[in-house]
């Protein structure tokens, strides 16, 4: 699955190369590097599940988790006891630059359908002014980071703390 | 009979021809509309015609045309409709450029509803770029937004006839869908504990190819919000197959929930 998602990424980027030559070498190495940063994310909130399940909390990372509407959505963790209420959804926006409010409109609509007790966003470096008013507006809880890897035990705290309060 | 489209005329365009545009007001009374036919058809050729009565006693028959002789005016026209005692007021358009647009009309009405004219795979992309987007969450927002039109809709029929009629008749008003050109529906069971199997042939949202959707989660959606409304009772709704996912058809299954 993750092979097929690194062709999936890089992709596209090659064949950018063999149709204009050197210029877009650098729109080669971003998506790559992007990759490496989620692929080490998802690694993380995979340690992160299993500590949790070891503590007995049902988690998951990824998770696949079936909405309201009968659409399967993908985050990057959730903690889903056996009720089969999800209690909390975690998804990663990575960028170069800041990140937009169509990123938080997109993990929103899939929040909403799922409707988990709480919706946390771990984004790197941070939102942008509009995000960060619409991601307020809709209740979600955002972590910023610069590292990526920093926002797996920020992300961890949040869940620990909610899963024990 | 083979079923087809219907074809309706807000424009034409008719590269080299003269063409008009004939709305004639006229009493709503027997042989009115033959009267009209008979004395155009010697100056036009017909390419399409509407009539509809109103509530006034007066009916309108409107028609795109292309004229036989390149010399023949509006006003000759309009002249010439007048001469008929059925007609109670005239008016002809002229197309520009082999361009003829209806400039009478101002949108379109059902029963007591209007409704509006779009193209299909112009609803269809603006599904896809919803998906595109939004991603699953796209897929599902769509899905809402089916359940609200399907009960609204619904609730519009059962105001209009009655909702008993609207369940027994659940077969017969499907037609309605298919005469709009979502698609024809195909329904097999019934409320109870089995559901239905509703078949949709020419769904009109996996009519285009070459989306990133794999299902039509607004027909979906709008098939549960009309069984909700209609049987005042919750269904799930699947999609078992799709012309997305290389079916002949879209089938979706209805079970209360």
């Amino acid at each position: 699955m993750r092979l097929r998602s690194i062709l999936l990424a890089v992709l596209p980027q090659t064949t950018l190369i063999f149709l204009r030559g050197m210029v877009p070498v650098l729109l080669f190495t971003l998506p790559i590097a992007s990759f490496a940063l989620v692929a080490e994310s998802t690694g993380d909130f995979e340690s992160m599940a299993s500590q949790l399940n070891r503590k007995g909390l049902k988690a998951q990372a990824p998770a696949a988790i079936v909405g309201k509407s009968g659409v399967k959505h993908e985050f990057a963790f959730a903690l889903t006891p056996d009720s089969g209420k999800t209690k909390v959804v975690v998804d990663t926006e990575l960028s170069v630059g800041e990140v937009d409010e169509m990123k938080v409109l997109k993990f929103y609509v899939k929040v909403f359908d799922v409707g988990p007790e709480k919706a946390v966003l771990c984004v790197c470096p941070r939102l942008g002014e509009r995000a960060a008013t619409l991601a307020k507006e809709y209740g979600i809880t955002v972590l910023e980071n610069d590292v990526p890897r920093k926002l797996i035990p920020m992300a961890e705290k949040v869940v620990n703390e909610f899963a024990s309060g | 009979m083979i079923e087809g489209k219907k074809k309706i005329f807000p424009v034409h365009y008719a590269p080299g021809k003269k063409l008009f545009h004939i709305i004639v007001t006229l009493s709503d009374a027997p042989g009115s509309y033959s009267s009209i036919l008979d004395l155009v058809r010697k100056k036009v050729n017909l390419i399409g015609t509407s009539t509809y009565t109103r509530n006034d006693g007066t009916a309108i028959f409107s028609g795109f045309s292309e004229a036989l002789a390149p010399t023949l005016t509006p006003k000759e026209l309009e002249k010439l409709i007048m001469s008929s005692k059925a007609a109670i007021s005239a008016q002809v358009s002229e197309g520009k450029d082999g361009i003829l647009v209806d400039t009478f009309h101002t949108g379109f009405v059902v029963g007591d509803e209007e409704y509006i004219l779009m193209r299909r795979d112009g609803l269809v992309h603006v599904f896809d770029r919803v998906s595109k987007m939004l991603g699953s969450g796209g897929d599902a927002l769509l899905f809402e937004e089916g359940v609200a039109m399907g009960m609204r809709n619904a609730e519009m029929m059962i105001k209009n006839v009655g909702a008993q009629r609207v369940r027994d008749q659940t077969m017969v008003l499907n037609r309605f869908l298919a005469a709009q050109g979502w698609g024809i529906l195909e329904a097999r069971g019934g409320p109870g504990k089995d559901g239905f199997t509703v078949k949709v042939v020419d769904c009109f949202e996996c009519s285009t190819n070459g989306s990133s959707r794999k299902g039509c989660n607004f027909m979906r959606g709008y098939l549960a919000g009309g069984a909700k409304a209609t049987f005042g009772r919750e269904f799930d709704a699947t999609e078992a197959k799709c012309r997305l996912r290389g079916a002949d058809a879209c089938e979706f299954q209805l079970r209360p929930s």
